[in-house]
């Protein structure tokens, strides 16, 4: 009876292990658009578009998808002038990862008790998500392109929380959000674990009346890795001799 | 609209260039498709390469095009991001200075002889890598 007992104790930390999905891998993004996910979706605050511009496919001028743009950002937009995007200077302007998750490259996933790595291969960015609260950041922190995020789990679901964000573009059409974007993500497998899928909620009452969210999915890849992404603003001659 | 512009002139080339004046904004942001190319035309050309970088964000393959009256029209034909090009089977070799090539693309919408390319045929005839299409480029 006792060596049972011990052989149930022993198994019980592979159980809760086992509890815990692994997102380690090679993701190479599903260009595709996809629904809103019927696991994640019910997450997702009222009042919140939904931006099918995911992958390769992007809004043309002055369409944001149902965000609705406060006037200041509505005029800023007007304004916007899509040939300053191509000066040499902007050529290579890192987005964050408002932009960036769902842009048309793959991501590779490093996954520990303490932390996740998500590399990302646009623009070479690596995001940290910590489990471990004491790593938030202060308010007077800097902020970056990928910010500081916090993460935990429920259920099978990873939860990330991303603040300290440099201000950038969400939709590539001159919208662009401020420094106080909040970023709420959820990642959870999908196919047996060959698929991964997110959705990426983000408000800024700054520029938004409502809030966005983009659904993401990535299939794996075995054996491939994120490569460099050497940015070379000399594109920008190649435009500007036409 | 699929033009194809052979290597001893350009067929079509004025019209082209009217239906992508009517089509275009004044978008050419720079990685935007939808933005920046009409996904709903193709264009063809067939020239000698003058010029080819394969450098993030985009390769751009620079090919001459000799025109009837024999004046030589100048295209530029974007690739996708290099670091995805090389999954589908591109290299930095893959195009060489004085390389003969067709080109296939979604033109630009600004009437600029400026094109992302869907399919590039090299010197043999042969597609070069794994040819993009409409749903990939625009992930749908």
């Amino acid at each position: 009876m006792i060596r049972r007992l011990f052989g149930v104790l022993a198994a019980l930390p592979l159980v809760a292990a086992a509890a815990t999905p692994d997102f380690s891998g090679f993701w190479m993004l599903e260009r595709k658009q996809i629904d809103p996910d019927p696991e994640l979706a019910p997450h997702v605050a009222p009042n919140t578009a939904v931006l099918r511009d995911t992958g390769a496919a992007e809004f043309g001028l002055m369409e944001f998808g149902g965000l609705k743009l406060k006037p200041k950002t509505l005029e800023a937009a007007k304004n916007w002038n899509p040939k300053a995007e191509m000066s040499v200077s902007n050529a290579c302007r890192i987005p964050s990862i408002v932009y960036a998750l769902q842009g048309p490259f793959p991501i590779e996933i490093f996954q520990g008790s303490d932390i996740l790595v998500m590399r990302m291969e646009y623009f070479d960015m690596a995001r940290t998500f910590f489990f471990n609260k004491r790593f938030a950041m202060p308010p007077d922190a800097p902020h970056t392109k990928t910010g500081n995020s916090i993460a935990h789990w429920e259920g099978d679901q990873l939860v990330v929380v991303t603040t300290h964000l440099k201000s950038a573009t969400i939709t590539n059409n001159g919208l662009d959000h401020t420094d106080n974007v909040k970023v709420i993500e959820r990642f959870r497998l999908a196919n047996g674990g060959k698929r991964l899928i997110a959705s990426q909620e983000f408000e800024d009452p700054e520029i938004l009346d409502n809030r966005g969210v983009r659904y993401i999915s990535w299939y794996k890849v075995e054996g491939d890795h994120v490569t460099a992404y050497d940015c070379d603003p000399g594109i920008a001659e190649n435009y500007a001799t036409q | 609209m699929n033009h194809r512009h052979g290597a001893k002139g350009i067929v079509g080339r004025g019209l082209v260039g009217a239906a992508l004046a009517l089509a275009a904004t004044a978008a050419v942001a720079h990685h935007s498709f939808a933005v920046f190319f009409d996904h709903e035309k193709q264009v063809s050309v067939h020239g000698t390469v003058s010029g080819f970088v394969f450098k993030n964000p985009h390769g751009v393959v620079v090919v001459d095009v000799v025109k009837p009256d024999g004046s030589k029209d100048t295209w530029k034909a974007e690739t996708n991001s290099p670091s995805m090009m090389l999954r589908r089977g591109w290299t930095k070799d893959s195009i060489h200075v004085g390389d003969v090539v067709t080109v296939e693309g979604w033109p630009a919408r600004d009437g600029a002889l400026y094109m992302r390319i869907r399919e590039l045929k090299g010197p043999d005839g042969k597609p070069i890598g794994k040819p993009a299409d409409v749903a990939t480029e625009m992930g749908q």
